[in-house]
């Protein structure tokens, strides 16, 4: 059983089409990256799944089950955007008032804990609009992991977040899937810190679904580049250029050639064109140059 | 967390303690419900204490509204047309007031985020309509107490005679009072079909709560006890010499109006997004 299965997706906001028939799988456990371009259908999706949109069309099911059966949302920990606090209560005032809204017996043991988890135990008497971006959304994590919930649908939660506070979130994460089989959907525009976590990708264009992947097959899929500097970079360029279909020059002033090359046959070929290669290396391009470049081919 | 999943929600009873706990905690920690007891107190006394006073710069005394001191509570008889401010000024402002102290409260819930933190979980919409109704009742019944209290300081303040028939009297407050839920639920849905839109929210509250509607079909068809059957009618009919057919005219709009609104509510929340 696939913690979520939407099939045949479509929203309409008026004339806008805001989601064409989007199909996604996020098998249970799966930390699912999903990203797209802004205005993609990313959040629209998310609030499809969570009950705040209804859809025009097509099928959300989760756990098996309709998004919208009540048993289901039950097991649901939701951060859409930003967290939906009263700024005048402490932080801990909302907690409480959310795992009221939750039912959950043990409140107060139960809120101490997701705190904890958040490292923010130490802000509970903050009030809520004195908080920094990042520190609302941890709260905002908090209160999704209120009730152990075994869906976490995350809207750019690590938006905000300092260094460390990127760390905890991706440890508390990882955790959560690996030991307790929680399945998160995270969507973000951080693809480096999404690199890190997600085990499942589903990359969204103009409100379709582009690609699913695993995070194995991505790897598969991420071509390998030669990267190179000479001390005569415009013209190893130009001749590189006319050997190899792909030739580019990335931010660190280095060649990439992205053709299936032996390094060696490129360094042989330079040198008899009088240039000496001084630094070499193979490497694979990461997530952020697969989905640029995947966006790229989507507008061709 | 355990791995294994079960799907288990809380029961209709679960759901609406913890709800409504959320509620009326935030009622009683938001200083608008205060702000409003207050005004509820003031307005009655500010009346009453103005009405009859001399201008100091004309010397000119104004005609007291009020000759007994009861009538700010009710009307003498339930008249439907109003022929003058006195018979329209009485324990109905509450509602008015009231229809705005709904809007802020629910407008709240949408300002601030709180529906998409409510509706994500096993909460349904139909628990969010009682829970509303149910709370904004409350606190308009309390701005019927403060009213009442209010009205009394003023009026042994100001001498006016408290002669009334004192069950008449008993029962149009209590009628009166009881007309709380079916306001609160009339607002509650004026408020969920408004939604995104916080100042039409008001606008529309203060529009249904001053009955302009009734007193206008009334004004062309005359009074009629078929008028009772309106939220603002059956308050109306809560007058001075209310008698026990009053009371069950009121419990049984109140609670039927509570009904029908919190049904179309529900139904415009279960067909409509959220957020």
């Amino acid at each position: 059983m696939n913690a979520i299965e939407i099939k045949g997706l479509t929203k309409n906001f008026g004339q806008k089409q805001a989601l064409k028939g989007l199909d996604m799988t996020v098998p249970v456990g799966a930390i699912y990256g999903f990203i797209g371009e802004n205005g993609s259908g990313k959040s629209t999706t998310e609030k499809i799944i969570c009950g705040l949109l209804h859809q025009t069309d097509g099928s959300v099911k989760i756990f098996g089950r309709e998004q919208n059966d009540a048993d289901v949302r039950a097991k649901m920990g939701v951060l859409i955007e930003a967290p939906g606090c009263f700024p005048n209560y402490s932080v801990w005032n909302n907690m409480m008032l959310q795992a009221a809204n939750l039912g959950i017996t043990n409140a107060e043991q139960e809120v101490v804990k997701v705190l904890k988890m958040v490292r923010m135990e130490g802000a509970a008497s903050n009030k809520y609009k004195n908080c920094s971006l990042g520190m609302k959304q941890r709260i905002g994590i908090a209160m999704a992991l209120l009730g152990n919930p075994r869906l976490l649908v995350l809207d750019e939660p690590i938006n905000g977040l300092d260094a460390d506070g990127m760390r905890i979130m991706r440890e508390v994460l990882c955790d959560l899937a690996e030991n307790y089989g929680v399945t998160i959907i995270i969507s973000s525009h951080i693809l480096g810190e999404l690199e890190k976590i997600a085990t499942h990708y589903g990359i969204v264009r103009g409100g379709k679904m582009m690609a699913e992947m695993t995070a194995h097959e991505l790897e598969d899929s991420c071509r390998t580049y030669i990267a190179l500097q000479t001390k005569d970079m415009n013209r190893a360029k130009m001749l590189l250029g006319c050997k190899y279909s792909r030739v580019e020059e990335d931010e660190a002033r280095y060649i990439r050639v992205y053709d299936e090359a032996a390094p060696e046959e490129i360094v042989s070929y330079l040198y008899k064109e009088g240039i000496v290669v001084s630094e070499l290396s193979t490497d694979k391009i990461g997530l952020e140059e697969y989905y640029i470049d995947l966006m790229k081919e989507g507008r061709q | 967390m355990a791995k294994e999943l079960h799907f288990e929600s809380p029961s209709f009873g679960e759901r609406i303690k913890g709800m409504l706990g959320v509620d009326f905690y935030r009622l009683f920690h938001t200083p608008l419900f205060y702000i409003f007891l207050a005004i509820a107190a003031v307005i009655p006394a500010m009346i009453l204490g103005t009405s009859g006073m001399e201008n100091p710069q004309t010397g000119e005394v104004a005609e007291k509204l009020y000759t007994n001191v009861w009538h700010i509570i009710a009307a003498e008889k339930p008249l439907y047309v109003v022929s003058s401010i006195a018979e329209y000024a009485n324990m109905n402002m509450v509602f008015i007031f009231g229809g705005i102290m709904v809007s802020i409260f629910i407008g709240h819930d949408y300002k601030s985020g709180y529906v998409k933190q409510l509706f994500t979980t096993h909460a349904k919409k139909q628990d969010y309509m009682i829970s509303k109704s149910l709370t904004c009742a409350f606190a308009m019944a309390c701005m019927c107490i403060t009213y009442l209290l209010g009205s009394v300081a003023a009026g042994l303040l100001t001498g006016l005679s408290m002669e009334v028939n004192a069950g008449s009297l008993i029962i149009a407050i209590l009628s009166k009072t009881i007309m709380s839920l079916g306001w609160a639920s009339l607002y509650t849905f004026l408020n969920i079909i408004f939604r995104r839109y916080f100042g039409i929210s008001i606008v529309s509250s203060f529009f249904f709560g001053t009955g302009i509607l009734i007193i206008g079909v009334a004004a062309i068809l005359g009074n009629s006890s078929l008028l009772n059957v309106f939220l603002y009618g059956s308050s109306v009919y809560a007058c001075l010499s209310a008698n026990v057919v009053t009371l069950i005219v009121c419990i049984i709009c109140s609670v039927a109006w509570a009904v029908i609104y919190n049904v179309a509510g529900t139904h415009i929340l279960n067909k409509s997004d959220v957020y």
